[in-house]
């Protein structure tokens, strides 16, 4: 074996002597076959494919839009269009922190085998959802383009980089939660009830303007406001959102992320001994 | 670099005065509910009470050499050999490896039922660390090994539990990594892959590889392995050469029985 490509030690990648990235740079290859093992067994044999994960969450933007821009009407132009500009990515976080409650408990015996990095199968379940979610902002973008933009705005040049925010937010909520959920079963049973909640208290269906004012403050400690906001601004309004706005989800994804991480490295032996 | 420090003392693995204490819960469940009461009640903050595995465990195991584990259930063999291959962090103490470690604690861990075992391959050899181009050079003799070539297409799903056995055991041997750590794996197939195993085994120790073996089957490690430890309640009751250790453990197992 060629000595670059020499593994290093299992007990110097658990003193910490190398840095996250180097340890997941190393293990690419497993994140990889973990996201590619993911997306084909979820798929390859459901006759309709694919097409199930889109159909899910477009049943639900289409009764959203018959409730809201027929029965309860909201006073948005276009409300369909408003809609599907942060709906996906309030799917993508749904998606993302159900399935975290269960990947020690469903990575078990794989990680009481072998060592890796277990950041790896946090890593490869937000990538596997990441790359659904992908698909579907790209759909949504060529709805957009083809009924509702006139122009093509300057503002969509943001959206990599609200994506990767919202990975990063994501990423740091599942960490959390995964070591967590195998601490205190019941967040299996309580994460469910929370998410319902945080989707009627988010500004997914509504615009952040229909907020009183009096709580609208208090809504943005609600760190998915701000993103959906972010969403909505630049897909619907195609308008660049203030830096304020923008700079303060940035920090708020990053403490997440920190605190997430910290959560996760601080329990995840434990977690391995008794998932 | 690291390779070449060693080198001068030849060290595969390295554990000094390791021990591993567990949590272990109460209860059947650790709910929320009772943290809550027990942070209220002022009570201890730890989830549980904790119990010994492994108390003050030290090893040396030099780079071509072939160890043993045994004792009774229960005695900490599988908590030592997982605290070598990393996926347990010691209470206290240093464990140490040098060079590649590779495990088969729980056969086929890892592999999905819904993929084929061409795939399973691939995942398996990932799990283990090792590149695409490096699995790929080696995709050929791990299934010619496995003498499954002709379902190697089909969802494992399909395979009998001794095929998925060969597989993963097939995938183990063959990545050859420096140090192979194998818990209660070997009595896996027929009696033909049985041999065809152990002679696949030998040959990685006369290249040099370094092996840890917990089995209850003595006749098998007399044949794989030089030295053997035998633990105890978690503590090392006895260490030395094979034959020597196996005769005393087999000495007591007899006397516990009358």
């Amino acid at each position: 074996m060629d000595p670059s490509e020499y593994a290093p030690t299992t007990s110097q990648f658990q003193n910490g002597r190398y840095p996250i990235f180097r340890k997941i740079w190393r293990y690419r290859e497993l994140l990889r076959s973990l996201v590619i093992r993911d997306l084909k067994v979820k798929y390859q044999r459901s006759f309709l494919g694919l097409i199930w994960t889109f159909l899910n969450p477009l049943l639900t933007v289409a009764v959203l839009i018959a409730v809201f821009s027929h029965i309860i009407r909201i006073q948005i132009e276009e409300y369909w269009a408003f809609l599907i500009s942060g709906f996906f990515a309030w799917h993508f976080i749904q998606m993302t922190l159900s399935h975290a409650t269960t990947i020690f408990a469903n990575h078990a015996s794989l990680s009481r085998s072998v060592y890796f990095p277990r950041e790896i199968l946090i890593l490869s379940t937000a990538v596997s959802k990441l790359v659904e979610f992908l698909i579907e902002i790209i759909i949504v973008l060529i709805v957009l383009l083809v009924f509702y933009y006139q122009w093509i705005p300057s503002s969509l040049s943001l959206l990599p980089v609200l994506i990767m925010i919202q990975l990063v937010m994501v990423t740091g909520l599942m960490f959390s939660v995964a070591v967590i959920s195998v601490l205190f079963h019941d967040v299996q049973h309580a994460l469910p009830i929370v998410i319902t909640s945080f989707f009627y208290l988010t500004p997914v269906f509504y615009p952040a303007r229909m907020i009183p004012e009096s709580v609208r403050p208090f809504s943005f400690l609600n760190p998915f406001s701000g993103l959906l906001e972010l969403y909505h601004q630049v897909l619907y309004e195609g308008g660049w959102p203030s830096i304020q706005l923008f700079g303060s989800v940035t920090v708020y994804a990053a403490a997440i992320c920190l605190l997430g991480y910290w959560l996760f490295k601080r329990y995840e032996g434990i977690c391995v001994e008794i998932a | 670099m690291l390779r070449s420090h060693n080198d001068a003392h030849n060290v595969a693995i390295l554990c000094k005065q390791v021990t591993k204490e567990f949590y272990v819960f109460s209860h059947r469940t650790n709910s929320l509910r009772e943290w809550f009461i027990r942070t209220l009640q002022r009570k201890p903050k730890k989830l549980g009470f904790s119990s010994f595995s492994i108390k003050k465990f030290d090893l040396c195991v030099e780079q071509g050499d072939s160890i043993a584990f045994i004792g009774l259930n229960g005695c900490g063999k599988s908590t030592a050999l997982r605290l070598i291959a990393g996926v347990y962090a010691p209470t206290d103490g240093t464990v140490q490896t040098f060079g590649q470690v590779g495990s088969v604690i729980e056969l086929g861990a890892g592999f999905n039922q819904e993929l084929t075992g061409a795939e399973n391959i691939a995942l398996y050899g990932a799990i283990m660390g090792l590149t695409r181009k490096q699995l790929a050079s080696k995709y050929d003799e791990i299934v010619a090994f496995s003498g499954i070539e002709d379902f190697i297409q089909l969802p494992i799903k399909h395979y009998s539990s001794g095929m998925v056995a060969r597989l993963a055991f097939s995938v183990a041997v063959n990545l050859n990594p420096d140090v192979l750590l194998l818990d209660e794996v070997l009595a896996v197939g027929d009696q033909a892959f049985q041999t065809k195993c152990i002679e696949r085994l030998r040959a990685f120790r006369s290249e040099g590889g370094t092996m840890v073996v917990v089995s209850h089957n003595f006749q098998l490690v007399s044949q794989l392995c030089s030295r053997a430890v035998w633990l105890e309640n978690g503590e090392i009751r006895m260490i030395g050469e094979i034959s020597f250790v196996l005769e005393a453990y087999q000495q007591f197992s007899k006397n516990d029985v009358k």
